[in-house]
């Protein structure tokens, strides 16, 4: 948008600035046009001069003897006046063929000049002085006829030039006309531009506002918006993601609060007699003299029990977890210990001496993973579940790599990747949801723990799988844990 | 509030439109005052020409010089030029000439007639302030004697001119021409040097005379007419056209006329006029420097204090 301002302010600039020169240059032309107008009637109007001139000198000439005649005094006056009219002419610029033309026109001049003063010094008989006078009075004629030539020939060319000089300046008249209703109409057209461009995208991000603020989380402008309005929208719709994540958090975090108490509840009033079960049971098969099989049955009623106290404390630990005990640790110690504790899980019961499934793990640790600040044996049962899944979703061989990174945010990141079946992309958005398993006797908690624990480190756990191509976990967890208070 | 701001607007703005207008007054009375010539001469000296060059050359010529006198001498100098050499003896009087620059004829016609004061005559670049008269033909013409003049046409310039009809005078006299009407078909005045010259180089006349002064400087600016043209005659050495003032002008106008001519060559502005006027300076001339004059028409037997040269 910057740059269309930019580019529409130098547009305006360059129609201002070339407008106003141009009118400028408009003005100066019709002022050299109506200057040029004016000096050529100034020009014909001091040829004609010059023709009145010459007709005066001749009125003299013919008068002189007559009882009309001039003075001498007075004759040389007018024939001074004519003289001066005529070098008016030479003195404009003229073309070289003007000039010679005016040369030529000039000597005529000074020969009809000598010989007016000739007709009026001369004395002699009748027969000379009347040859005298009528040499002079023929010249005169023809200066006469030579200035009524230059007269018409310059009435021509003047009013020739004086047309080219109207049309140059009604051509002038046009064009300023032009751009008197060009450049505003040139304005409006830009303002329009710039106005349609600016509302369009001001009410589609206002009414994306309205509609995240009338409660529709899932709204999202997806208008192409112009400019830094694509990057407003963008941001009002990351906005929005991150509302509806917070509210999906709140509502997940509510739920659990009800799970908790539930469970709480629960756990407090099934747990004692549960326990009054089991040691009944236990002692009713200690003591009563049973069959081997009815002993068997017993046996199984305490498993069970087992089996129901283990649940109530997995439901506990992801509805109430405990508060984390930060301490500063070694992520990589603490990997390696929990690699140890699951390396137990792959020995034969039947065969200590042989392994239940192929599997390699990779330890691929950044040197630069600094300790972090975290509870121990949260992060630790994170890292055994995982690592527990890994070991179930690989059939009988295959890898699990185990990576840590330093992130530039001061996070470290901690991934546990399989060669397992993977899974599909259905299961992949469920697996964090409590209670759901893939596993015939999974409880379907542990991942949602995993995810709690995660979350309470203030961290973030991440899954990619694709069925048949394995399973990456991705944690993310800050180096120093600023506890902000735990969600019962 | 607004109404009040708006008001002192329209008054700021009426101040402004006050100032703007009494600053173009100014301007305007300055711009008249600067037109105003330093100072204007209150008196008149009319000063009369002879048509030594033609009438409009002659003007042209002594316009400077009149310029420059009138400054000096705070007098304002009116020119008038006159068609005839003889009219300047008659218009003298008749139309109020305070001075004139006379011929060495008519100068000393004037001096006998008019009683006219000379002042000052141009001393020219040579270092004389005389000059003579001739009479020339064409040298294709055949004449080289008064015998062959016979039957032809003479141009003189004007009975009131030395060298235009003094010295033709004095040729006929002197060859034994008495009647010098008869002698040629046809004689004339061209009222001019100048004309006499050219019509003799032109062949509108078989003979002239005019003064040496007028022929070189046309042969100056002409090769033809020192080429085609053959000197016969010359005459006597008499005083170069001289500036005489009625002899009632004001004593101190005169004083300060003569003054002005004579100091001309020292200063820059009258050097540049004196060397296009064609003179290295002015001298004084009185009434004596025309005794050659005076001589001259003694021997043609004319008397100057009774000459009519309009009946002649």
């Amino acid at each position: 948008m910057k740059k269309k301002v930019f580019i529409a302010l130098l547009i305006l600039v360059f129609c201002f600035s070339g407008g106003g020169f141009y009118i400028v240059r408009s003005i100066e032309e019709v002022i050299t046009n109506l200057e040029n107008v004016i000096t050529l009637h100034q020009v014909e109007f001091l040829r004609k001069d010059l023709w009145n001139k010459i007709k005066v000198v001749q009125t003299d000439l013919l008068l002189k003897d007559s009882p009309h005649a001039l003075l001498t005094d007075p004759f040389i006056v007018h024939v001074e006046e004519m003289e001066k009219a005529a070098r008016i002419c030479q003195n404009c610029h003229h073309s070289e063929e003007v000039l010679q033309s005016l040369n030529h026109f000039q000597r005529q001049m000074d020969g009809y000049i000598k010989m007016l003063s000739r007709v009026y010094t001369v004395r002699a008989n009748q027969a000379r002085l009347a040859e005298e006078r009528d040499t002079a009075f023929s010249m005169g004629e023809k200066t006469l006829s030579e200035v009524e030539q230059i007269v018409i020939t310059s009435s021509e060319k003047i009013s020739k030039r004086i047309t080219r000089a109207r049309n140059s300046i009604a051509e002038t008249e046009r064009l300023l006309y032009f751009l008197i209703t060009a450049g505003p109409l040139l304005l409006i057209l830009i303002a329009y531009f710039f106005l349609k461009q600016f509302t369009t995208s001001v009410d589609a991000l206002l009414d994306a506002t309205r509609k995240i603020q009338q409660g529709n989380l899932r709204y999202r402008v997806k208008e192409e918006l112009p400019d830094e309005f694509q990057v407003l929208g963008s941001a009002i719709n990351i906005m929005a993601s991150s509302l509806t994540d917070q509210c999906q958090r709140m509502q997940q975090a509510e739920r659990l609060a009800v799970v908790g108490e539930l469970a709480a509840g629960l756990a407090h009033e099934v747990k004692n007699p549960l326990a009054g079960i089991k040691v009944s049971i236990e002692v009713l098969a200690n003591e009563l003299s049973l069959e081997q099989e009815d002993r068997e049955v017993f046996l199984r009623i305490i498993n069970e029990i087992h089996r129901i106290e283990s649940l109530l404390k997995s439901l506990l630990s992801y509805a109430r977890p405990p508060e984390p005990e930060t301490s500063p640790l070694d992520l990589h110690q603490l990997l390696e210990t929990s690699i140890k504790s699951v390396s137990y899980a792959l020995i034969n019961p039947a065969n200590t001496a042989r392994l239940i499934k192929d599997i390699e793990i990779v330890k691929d640790f950044s040197p630069d993973v600094p300790p972090v600040i975290a509870d121990r044996s949260q992060l630790q049962q994170v890292f055994l579940n995982l690592l527990l899944n890994a070991i179930d979703a690989i059939p009988a061989k295959g890898t699990i790599t185990i990576s840590t990174r330093k992130e530039s945010n001061h996070t470290v990141q901690i991934s546990i990747a399989d060669t397992g079946k993977g899974m599909s992309p259905e299961n992949l958005h469920k697996i964090f949801n409590p209670f759901f398993t893939t596993k015939p006797k999974g409880t379907g908690l542990g991942l949602a723990i995993c995810k709690r624990l995660i979350e309470l480190h203030n961290g973030t756990i991440h899954v990619s799988s694709a069925p048949g191509e394995g399973t990456t976990f991705y944690i993310t967890i800050p180096e120093k844990l600023q506890l902000q208070g735990i969600t019962p | 509030m607004p109404g009040k701001s708006y008001q002192n607007c329209i008054i700021l703005f009426a101040a402004c439109l006050f100032f703007l207008l009494l600053s173009g007054c100014g301007e305007q009375q300055e711009s008249k005052t600067g037109d105003v010539p330093v100072r204007t001469p209150t008196r008149t000296l009319k000063l009369g020409l002879i048509p030594e060059h033609d009438i409009f050359t002659q003007k042209k010529r002594y316009a400077p010089l009149a310029a420059y006198l009138s400054r000096r001498i705070d007098t304002a100098i009116e020119l008038s030029v006159l068609s005839r050499y003889g009219n300047i003896i008659d218009n003298f009087v008749s139309n109020g000439l305070d001075a004139a620059f006379f011929g060495s004829f008519t100068g000393a016609l004037a001096v006998r007639k008019l009683q006219v004061q000379p002042l000052a005559r141009p001393e020219y670049p040579d270092g004389t302030s005389t000059y003579y008269g001739m009479i020339f033909v064409r040298k294709d013409s055949g004449i080289h004697h008064a015998a062959d003049m016979r039957g032809k046409r003479f141009a003189f310039v004007d009975q009131a001119t030395t060298a235009g009809w003094l010295l033709p005078l004095h040729f006929f006299k002197e060859n034994g021409i008495a009647d010098y009407r008869s002698f040629f078909s046809e004689t004339y005045f061209t009222g001019t040097h100048e004309d006499a010259i050219y019509d003799v180089l032109r062949g509108k006349a078989d003979i002239g005379a005019a003064k040496n002064t007028v022929f070189f400087r046309l042969a100056q600016s002409d090769s033809k007419v020192r080429e085609q043209l053959q000197i016969l005659v010359t005459s006597p050495l008499v005083p170069a056209n001289a500036l005489a003032v009625r002899r009632d002008l004001d004593e101190a106008l005169k004083i300060k006329l003569q003054n002005a001519l004579l100091q001309m060559d020292q200063d820059a502005e009258g050097r540049q006029i004196l060397q296009e006027f064609g003179a290295r300076r002015f001298i004084p001339t009185t009434e004596n420097d025309y005794a050659p004059v005076f001589a001259y028409a003694d021997k043609i037997g004319l008397d100057l204090a009774t000459y009519d040269y309009i009946n002649e």
